[in-house]
């Protein structure tokens, strides 16, 4: 069971969005690069106070060729080769929350808790399809959470990074 | 004048300024051609009453500032724009002495809809906070890219399951009018009437089936209005500056007589002065279909079914118009009101007595009709509350607005000319039955706008229709302003239309000039360096 944010994990979580794409018809043709941006917010043990992590994904007909984390935005831009079809923004204990399947990544769109930009018509017309990625990327890779898992509480004072609770490694399962 | 340009763009409006701009900043030789003595379309303000005296003649109200992407990829705050947001945004004052008003901090607004309905309170809390969280959403779903159908909008929300994971937004409120959403969620009377009047001043009327879809939108940015200092123009000016200043043209007094159409494309224009332009690459249009079609292209430019068509009025205009009173005073109203809610003198705009749905109603039946109705409910705004330099020092500036019909029954556009000063007189006294120490001796000077000068001045404001096309289910996303020129492209090659009379409306958007925009980079190739997700 792999720990999340790990090359293991990412890997797991490709895996899992392919094959819930392969049980589609009509996979949307062309390659898309995704770019998620998750910032700090005082809660996620897994984003370091006043960091962001970021990924970048590139879908190819309709299947995710890769998924990988980036050191800046510098590498977004050598990786991407100029190019980001959608982005997705949001606090670390959200994603971490979407991660867990405790929450619903549609739900996180339409409230703003996680902004999407890019061609949204795109998404809208091949919505089967993004929701089929989505599930797989929120519940189906069972997870080891090294540092706590979420949901964390309130935000911890100082950014401090682990609670006594939070610091013991758990495990979300996969569905 | 030079005779080549790379795009020329028909209308200097705020729409074809910003294609503009963005054109020049991307290298291409642009010019605008604009028919009136200056730029600015609907962005137009002026001294009507008295010198010192600012009115914004058409445009009034920017909801769309920190939106709309122009604003900040043309740097028009570089430019000398700048914006004041009031915290009290709007108010509704009552009959009996009541009033509600809306701030920019929604607690308080909030706290002023309880005074009507503790229930109403929390249900518009809810209302907002879940419309505020997807209005960066659907902005750029459906505004800030070209249209999509309502089949297909309405497919992914199904997918999405958008249905379940929320209270208000529902695939059933394409057939719904704003009546029924409000009658669904709301209680008070007069909290039901605050919202539906605020639908209406964004051109949205309440009884009109499937408004009641965008609805949640317009909560969405109930608190986000928004006010030109200086005046709506200086926007204006600093689109012009910014074209300017990336090597573009405006050129104004230069009205096009004819659009130049060569084996099916669009090589240029004729002005009205006989001077001849050529295009290289394109021509857009940000003026109104019935110009752009029926009088500036030549026959057999397009299919004559279509010209047929839009000859025969299948562009959907608003069935409502505005009758404005633009007014100098020498102060400010101080309503009775004030004595129920003290914030209620310091709202900029204000509904003056709507205090139920059926009365917006009944008006708007009175008004489709082309009858004045019998008792006015003006809404008024006083700019000078929140930008002083709208007037003299000690002095104020005022706006009515009453929502009222183009062609009067009986006389047509042209009888407003004779009824033009006593509905403005009404006007006033409607004001001044809430406002009292608005006295003949507070009001210095006063002038009537009527529907019918509303074409006069802007002639792509077609019928009086400052929305520059039915704001309808019928007339919305890709079908408007029909279903062949949706996409900004039309059938003469090399054509495109950028204006209000594009999706998603009038109000000052920037939206059409953005979405044509986009479709333009693809069609020539163009690096989107504004578009950066």
């Amino acid at each position: 069971m792999p720990d999340v944010y790990t090359d293991e994990w990412y890997d797991a979580v490709r895996d899992a969005m392919n094959a819930s794409a392969a049980k589609l018809a009509d996979l949307p043709e062309g390659a898309f690069v995704v770019a998620i941006e998750i910032f700090a917010d005082g809660c996620s043990p897994y984003v370091e106070e006043g960091r962001e992590r970021r990924f970048l994904a590139r879908i190819e007909g309709g299947r995710c060729a890769w998924y990988r984390e980036l050191d800046s935005a510098e590498d977004e831009r050598a990786e991407a080769g100029g190019r980001v079809d959608y982005r997705f923004r949001g606090p670390a204990s959200s994603f971490d929350e979407l991660a867990a399947g405790l929450a619903d990544p549609i739900d996180a769109a339409l409230r703003g808790t996680i902004k999407v930009r890019g061609d949204i018509r795109f998404l809208l017309r091949h919505a089967d399809h993004v929701k089929a990625l989505l599930d797989a990327y929120t519940s189906s890779v069972a997870t080891t959470w090294p540092e706590g898992r979420p949901p964390y509480g309130g935000a911890r004072e100082g950014g401090a990074r682990a609670s006594e609770e939070a610091a013991a490694p758990e495990a979300t399962a996969g569905a | 004048m030079r005779d080549a340009y790379d795009v020329i763009v028909i209308g200097a409006g705020h729409n074809g300024l910003t294609l503009a701009a963005y054109l020049a900043r991307s290298g291409l030789d642009v010019v605008v051609l604009e028919a009136r003595h200056e730029e600015g379309g609907g962005l137009c303000t002026e001294e009507l009453t008295q010198p010192g005296f600012l009115h914004n003649v058409h445009a009034n109200y920017h909801t769309f500032v920190d939106m709309a992407p122009p604003l900040v990829d043309l740097e028009v705050e570089s430019h000398g724009v700048t914006y004041v947001r009031p915290e009290v945004q709007m108010a509704s004052v009552f009959d009996d002495g009541t009033a509600l008003t809306v701030h920019t901090d929604l607690d308080r607004t909030c706290e002023s809809i309880a005074r009507f309905s503790e229930e109403d309170a929390e249900t518009f809390r809810a209302l907002y906070s879940e419309a505020h969280g997807f209005v960066d959403l659907l902005l750029g779903t459906l505004m800030y890219q070209p249209p999509m159908s309502l089949k297909e909008l309405t497919k992914a929300l199904s997918a999405f399951g958008v249905e379940g994971r929320s209270k208000f937004l529902s695939v059933k409120l394409r057939r719904e009018t704003i009546d029924t959403f409000l009658d669904q969620h709301f209680t008070h009377p007069k909290v039901k009437a605050h919202l539906a009047f605020h639908g209406a001043v964004c051109g949205y009327a309440n009884d009109v089936p499937g408004l009641a879809m965008s609805y949640p939108l317009l909560v969405g940015k109930i608190d986000n209005w928004n006010l030109c200092v200086g005046g709506s123009h200086r926007l204006a000016h600093a689109l012009w500056r910014d074209l300017a200043q990336h090597g573009g043209v405006m050129i104004s007094d230069a009205e096009v007589a004819s659009i130049a159409v060569e084996d099916g494309r669009a090589i240029g224009v004729v002005l009205a002065d006989g001077t001849e332009l050529s295009a290289r690459r394109l021509v857009a249009s940000s003026v109104d279909v019935e110009q752009t079609f029926l009088r500036m292209l030549p026959p057999g430019a397009v299919p004559a079914e279509m010209l047929e068509r839009i000859a025969g009025g299948a562009i959907a205009h608003q069935p409502w118009s505005l009758f404005s009173v633009h007014l100098a005073m020498s102060e400010t109203p101080r309503y009775e009101a004030a004595a129920f809610d003290p914030d209620v003198d310091r709202a900029w705009v204000v509904n003056l007595g709507y205090s139920s749905t059926e009365e917006l109603d009944a008006d708007w039946r009175e008004v489709r009709a082309g009858r004045i109705p019998d008792v006015l409910r003006p809404n008024a705004a006083v700019n000078s509350l929140y930008d002083p330099t709208d007037a003299p020092e000690g002095c104020a500036t005022g706006l009515l607005r009453q929502f009222a019909p183009y062609s009067l029954a009986g006389g047509g556009p042209a009888a407003w000319d004779d009824l033009g000063r006593w509905v403005g007189q009404r006007c006033i006294d409607a004001w001044r039955r809430f406002a009292p120490n608005l006295t003949d001796e507070a009001i210095i000077d006063w002038a009537p706008y009527s529907p019918a000068d509303i074409p006069r001045k802007l002639r792509n404001m077609v019928q009086g229709d400052w929305m520059m096309g039915e704001i309808s289910l019928a007339n919305m996303l890709d079908r408007r302003p029909m279903p062949e020129l949706a996409q900004y492209r039309t059938p003469v090659q090399g054509l495109y239309m950028a204006g209000s009379t594009q999706h998603p409306h009038g109000f000052v958007t920037f939206a059409p000039a953005y979405n044509a925009l986009s479709v333009i980079a693809e069609d020539l190739g163009l690096d989107k360096w504004w578009y950066d997700v």
